[in-house]
């Protein structure tokens, strides 16, 4: 018990004390070394983690949870904020997915970001994210969680902003933070409810007393949990609070990795998995999630369909995958939706390494109407894209297969409308397999660009000018835009482990829960879940199960075969399709006019409302009617008074002797 | 003797001190005047001292000369300064603090 | 009455006067010397009262000196610490070093007149904390505005006149109103010992006032605190004023100034007008509120980055103010919380816009600056950790402050308190917009990004130390906090609800 407490803490600080040591050692480290030590600070957390995962498992399932308490935090009057970790399964799964990828991806930055006059800033930054994911999923209470919660936004922010000079990088910097924060606003106020109810912060027992303190879909509670969900969907980027997501591409690709596709966006997941004694205890609010999770899931592939930005088709396909595992989590699937959250982060993380790769390879140039042919100039990155493809696509045995599937199976065999989510989920595998190999096929097939052409030579193409791929605008390499040099997959080793890493994981993660086989997870997370209802309700039959999976591997198939059609065989189709399909075309690019709803809505009504204060009220009323009504009050009656101030000392001599004997007078009548 | 009389006499010391500062326009004599007004205040003020039977009113006699003398020591110095400057002796002159 | 005479308050709060007068009477060069001692020894003296202090007695008045002054008017010289005033006490002493070491290694013209001003300023509003006579009060709470009357009238920028105009006369009339409040307040209560007169608080709080009374008393306190804090409407002061003011002391006066009005409702307001507060609960919490957003709004529309923290503060002293007027001791608590996290914080944010001005070529508008992280890491982290404090952001102590006021507010007004969150997103929309604004996007025309010298970081890294200290670690002044607030709010509570017996009383 001693051993996971102590190594739970370590864990937690590895990684804050790598922060500290660059940002405060930052002129001792020369060259590469502020990557080494960042590096060794994940493996130091990582290596923790496993011992946590190991003397964890050595406990009795009742002893599962163990609470690790530093000191008091806030705790007066009635609220109970310690300083207290919680290390569960659930926790410690999450801190090995995070501190593993982690480090496999400050490995692959170590070359990526090798050139960039930023490196030591930027590995400062990751550690610092790395520490604050880590704060987030090992809280032992709402206060804690709502820190790490916030922790998160802000690294991020930093590290979307983190080439700063770029004018679009810090507009998506701010919109991630700005969105981020409405989570958190969501969260604080689902925790004022919720502690109102159970009177406690801390989560073990606040779950204890959840169901003496609210009656199923109890309206307080209800509105706690969506307030809970507010924060899972601006973190998890599920509509309507997603629109940060595409943006955030403009960091830099290791981050999109890092943030975008295996840790951070997975918080939301976490959450209402660990939440799930209050879900359960308010159906109603978990089917909202359900629902959200479903649309998401939609909306984001078919958004992805159109894009024609690299990275950001892979960030609506986050979103997507995310909307599953919302969708999972929120009907009750956990084990599932922890499932594929895990595999996801494997597949999903060399995907972005991979498109890395690809973009450097172009000079920085994300566009994908401007590549192409890259299959024999860059044999590796094909490889990794086309594992990474495969298992997000779902295709057997790839990891993305199981854990889809997964959760699919569960949805369905939660109720009768839940049914219908699992339905549109196989929608939404086919749309999945159709974008991701639309994406590998255009960059990859076809004829090869310059840039193909001149790395198949032998030769890295680089910019003559370096611009803002975005805007155009011209840039120079110092600190705040990106490096002069660009490094990929086939030459730097570092990326190469990674990647290589990664794809193996991708290829075997799903092996943990192959149904009717193994089912290491469902039972690792056990303890966790002992108080659930659903965890042990819920069984999908065996015609589901099965029959889902082989619905799941039709689909995939069924999607790369539409893919193949369209855009290698007939590369004149898509453009034909377009025009005739111009509605859904332009509610698809225009990606379903979110942004313009949400500036409409309430970025404009702010702005005007700015304006009109500043402009007219301020001076009208505040500086007219106050200030200048009681300064000008104070004047009128000065100078009334200064009349009297005529100089003459006679005249005052008089005035004094008639005020004297007015008083004098007074008191003499006053007498008699 | 009854106090009255010394009343009466303080009374129109003052009145002579008060018209004084009224009617007349040089400083030094409005200086005068000042001082004649303080001394009739001390005459009541020792009257009813004297009266009462306690020495509160003596004490304060004795503070308003202290605060007399150094009226005129400051009175004084600024007639004179005024006359150094060359400056009217005439207060109705010196009206420059006006409002 | 027995006289106590502790003499360490005392001392405490004539020391910086004492070293101000030895300043004016120093020679040129040594003046700001004598400036900072006479700052550095009260925080000394705080720091020890901090450690000394018994939370456990939390509610009474400790090291408390009272002595007999006019009697003849029921006046005591009455001077104590206790929950509410202790972690002010400690936040003036540490901001006022602060700045006086600034001004130490960046000496001001006339620098006697300054180190005088400077000193007399410090002791007037440690009076205003630390007085526990009514009359004592009022006259630290007038006193504060001499000082700065001069500072900014001598050292101010080009409309210096015309806003120490405007300050003065404004928030003056707001103090003679509340001179009036308080002679109302001692002679209709009658409360000294034998039945005269006494503008002593301990002895007001046990002899309230008739309701119909307390009304009209405590709007003029409420006008006076609320002019000082700045709150919407009253804050049409605050733009010229702070546009004019030099830096190192538009520290102190934003970090502190603002407090003093705040820590009056709690100390003086809520205990001797508990019904009137009752009464106008509503009506304050709704100003608080527009406070928020409107100060919000004006904030990330101003390009001034002074007035961006100006504006931003009257936001944050509108948290404070709902969190007093929560009437709940959560709600409190989290304000007497959120006093120190904000002084804490705008302090050292007004000594970077300095920096960023000596970086933009003197100009203090958003739109010359751009870039200044260019070449300035140490500055741009510092200047990063200090902005994600302001905005409270989770994981600061101002989070936690913020969390404990709108907390008590949720239990108490629960509409309220949702609607207060939008100055929660609306924070972070302005002091980031402020921050990328000056420290990123393209390097500005005039802009000549440098590191910060050691100097400045000898004044910089310890407050934001400070912060982080206190992040970690906020219990410290909730201890010290919890029994005075609940001592402060229970009478306001008592007459919420005068048949039920509050549910937080302690023995």
């Amino acid at each position: 018990m001693e051993t996971v407490k102590t190594f739970g803490w370590m864990v937690l600080l590895f990684p804050l004390l790598g922060t500290v040591v660059i940002g405060l050692f930052r002129r001792f480290l020369p060259g590469k070394a502020p990557g080494y030590v960042g590096t060794l600070a994940i493996a130091a957390a990582f290596a923790s983690a496993v011992v946590v995962f190991l003397n964890l498992q050595n406990l009795g399932e009742e002893e599962r949870q163990v609470r690790a308490v530093a000191w008091d935090y806030a705790t007066t009057l009635g609220v109970d904020a310690q300083l207290s970790l919680l290390i569960d399964p659930l926790s410690v799964l999450m801190i090995l997915v995070v501190t593993g990828v982690s480090m496999l991806i400050h490995i692959y930055s170590i070359s990526y970001m090798g050139s960039d006059r930023g490196y030591t800033r930027f590995f400062a930054y990751l550690n610092f994210f790395v520490f604050s994911m880590l704060l987030l999923v090992l809280a032992g209470n709402f206060l804690m969680l709502i820190a790490g919660w916030a922790f998160v936004g802000a690294a991020s922010y930093l590290l979307i902003s983190f080439w700063y000079r770029r004018t679009t990088a810090t507009a998506a910097g701010i919109k991630a933070f700005v969105i981020n924060v409405v989570g958190d606003v969501g969260l604080v106020i689902g925790t004022y409810f919720i502690f109102r109810g159970t009177g406690s912060l801390d989560f073990l027992k606040s779950f204890a007393s959840v169901q003496d303190a609210f009656a199923t879909n109890d309206g307080e509670l209800v509105a706690g949990c969506i307030g809970l969900l507010v924060g899972a969907f601006a973190k998890s980027a599920q509509v309507p609070l997603h629109t940060w997501l595409p943006d955030a591409m403009e960091g830099p690709t290791p981050v999109s990795a890092l943030i975008h596709a295996a840790t951070m966006v997975t918080a939301g997941v976490y959450l209402i998995a660990r939440m799930h004694p209050l879900f359960e205890q308010a159906p109603a609010a978990a089917d909202v999630g359900a629902i959200v999770g479903c649309l998401t899931l939609l909306i984001a592939a078919s958004i992805g369909l159109v894009v024609t930005d690299l990275k950001r088709v892979i960030a609506y396909s986050t979103m997507s995958q995310i909307g599953y595992m919302v969708m999972g989590v929120a009907s009750g699937a956990y084990a599932a939706g922890l499932f594929h959250l895990m595999t996801h982060a494997f597949f999903k993380a060399l995907l972005f390494m991979a498109a890395g790769s690809v973009i450097a390879a172009m000079a920085g140039n994300q566009d994908l109407d401007k590549m192409g042919g890259f299959r024999r100039a860059m044999p590796f990155t094909f490889g990794c894209m086309i594992i990474g493809g495969l298992a997000l696509s779902g295709i057997p045995p790839f990891s993305g297969f199981f854990s889809k599937d997964e959760i699919l199976a569960y949805v369905a065999a939660r109720d009768d409308w839940h049914v219908v989510l699992a339905a549109l989920g196989y929608v939404g595998a086919l749309l999945t397999a159709i974008y991701t190999f639309r994406m590998i096929f255009r960059a990859f097939l076809g004829e090869p660009v310059p840039e193909a052409r001149e790395l198949e030579e032998g030769h890295l193409h680089h910019a003559e000018v370096h611009t803002n791929p975005a805007t155009g605008e011209e840039e120079d390499t110092d600190v705040g835009f990106p490096g002069p040099d660009h490094h990929i997959a086939e030459r730097e080793g570092s990326m190469k482990i990674a990647m290589g890493v990664l794809a193996i994981l991708a290829i075997v993660g799903g092996f943990l829960q192959i149904p009717g086989v193994t089912h290491a997870l469902d039972h690792f997370l056990e303890p966790t879940f002992a108080d659930s209802r659903l965890f042990e309700e819920i069984e999908p039959s065996d015609t589901v199960e099965y029959g889902g999976l082989v619905l799941g591997a039709a689909m995939g198939l069924l999607g790369i075969g539409i893919a193949y059609l369209l855009w290698v065989r007939n590369p004149e189709r898509p453009a034909a399709i377009r025009a005739r399909l111009r509605a859904p075309y332009a509610l698809f690019s225009h990606k379903w006019y979110f942004d313009e709803l949400i500036n409409g809505l309430i970025v404009r009504p702010f702005a005007w409302f700015g304006r009109f204060a500043r402009g007219t009220f301020e001076r009208l009323v505040v500086n007219g009617l106050f200030v200048g009504g009681t300064s000008g009050a104070v004047r009128a009656g000065s100078s009334a008074v200064r009349a009297a101030q005529s100089g003459f000392l006679r005249y005052y001599a008089a005035l004094l002797l008639i005020g004297l004997t007015a008083v004098g007078l007074y008191f003499l009548l006053a007498a008699s | 003797m009854a106090i009255t009389w010394y009343l009466v006499t303080s009374a129109i010391v003052f009145t002579i001190g008060a018209a004084g500062v009224l009617v007349r326009r040089n400083p030094l004599v409005i200086l005068l005047c000042i001082e004649l007004m303080l001394n009739a205040a001390n005459l009541a003020l020792v009257a009813f001292a004297r009266a009462n039977g306690n020495e509160d009113g003596q004490v304060f006699a004795v503070i308003v000369m202290v605060v007399a003398a150094c009226e005129v020591a400051v009175g004084l110095g600024l007639i004179v300064a005024l006359y150094r400057r060359k400056l009217p002796i005439d207060v109705d002159e010196l009206r420059e603090l006006q409002g | 009455m027995s006289s106590q005479l502790t003499i360490h308050l005392s001392i405490l709060l004539y020391w910086p006067a004492a070293f101000a007068l030895l300043g004016a009477i120093a020679p040129r060069r040594i003046a700001p010397a004598m400036a900072l001692i006479g700052a550095l020894i009260p925080l000394g003296y705080a720091v020890v009262l901090l450690i000394d202090f018994d939370a456990a007695r939390g509610q009474t008045l400790q090291y408390v000196t009272d002595a007999k002054w006019i009697p003849d008017l029921g006046i005591r010289y009455k001077l104590g610490i206790d929950g509410l005033n202790l972690w002010l006490v400690a936040l003036t002493t540490l901001i006022s070093a602060a700045s006086a070491l600034w001004v130490a290694f960046r000496p001001t013209e006339r620098p006697r007149l300054f180190a005088f001003h400077f000193g007399v300023a410090e002791t007037a509003v440690l009076g205003a904390f630390l007085a526990q006579d009514l009359a004592l009060f009022v006259l630290f709470f007038d006193l504060m505005l001499v000082p700065f009357y001069f500072l900014v009238g001598q050292w101010g920028g080009p409309a210096r006149v015309a806003a120490t105009v405007k300050m003065v006369i404004y928030t003056l009339v707001g103090s003679l109103l509340m001179l009036a409040g308080a002679v109302a307040t001692a002679t209709l209560a009658d409360a000294g010992p034998g039945g005269g007169i006494s503008f002593v608080l301990s002895d007001l709080v046990r002899a309230p006032l008739p309701e119909s009374t307390q009304r009209w008393v405590f709007i003029t306190f409420a006008l006076a605190f609320l002019i000082k804090m700045p709150a919407f409407p009253f804050h049409g002061w605050m733009p010229d004023t702070y546009r004019n003011m030099p830096l190192p002391v538009l520290a102190i006066f934003s970090a502190v100034l603002s407090k003093v009005a705040a820590y009056g409702f709690l100390r003086v307001a809520l205990p001797l007008f508990p019904d009137a507060a009752v009464d106008f609960q509503l009506t304050i919490l709704i100003l608080a509120l527009v406070s928020i957003v409107y100060g919000s709004a004006m904030a990330f529309t101003t390009r001034e980055v002074r007035l961006v923290l100006g504006y931003s503060s009257i936001a944050q002293l509108g948290f404070i103010t709902l969190g007093i007027f929560s009437l709940t001791s959560k709600g409190a608590q989290g304000a007497i919380l959120q006093m120190v996290n904000h002084g804490l914080v705008v302090a050292p944010l007004f000594f970077i816009v300095a920096l960023l001005a000596e970086r933009s070529h003197g100009s203090e508008s958003l739109r010359d600056m751009g870039g200044i992280a260019f070449r300035g890491p140490v500055l741009a982290t510092l200047f990063l950790i200090v902005a994600l404090a302001t905005l409270a952001m989770p994981g600061s102590a101002n989070f936690v402050g913020e969390f404990l006021i709108l907390l008590g507010l949720f239990e108490a007004k629960r509409a309220i308190a949702i609607i207060a969150f939008l100055g929660v997103a609306m924070a972070s929309v302005y002091m980031l917009r402020a921050y990328i604004r000056a420290m990123h996007n393209r390097t500005g025309t005039e802009v000549e990004s440098r590191d910060i010298s050691v100097r400045d970081g000898l004044v910089l890294v310890p407050l934001v130390l400070a912060i982080i200290a206190f992040a970690l670690y906020p219990q410290a002044a909730l201890d010290d906090g919890e029994k005075g607030v609940q001592a402060a709010v229970r009478p306001a509570q008592q007459a919420a609800q005068p048949t039920d017996t509050v549910a937080e009383a302690t023995p």
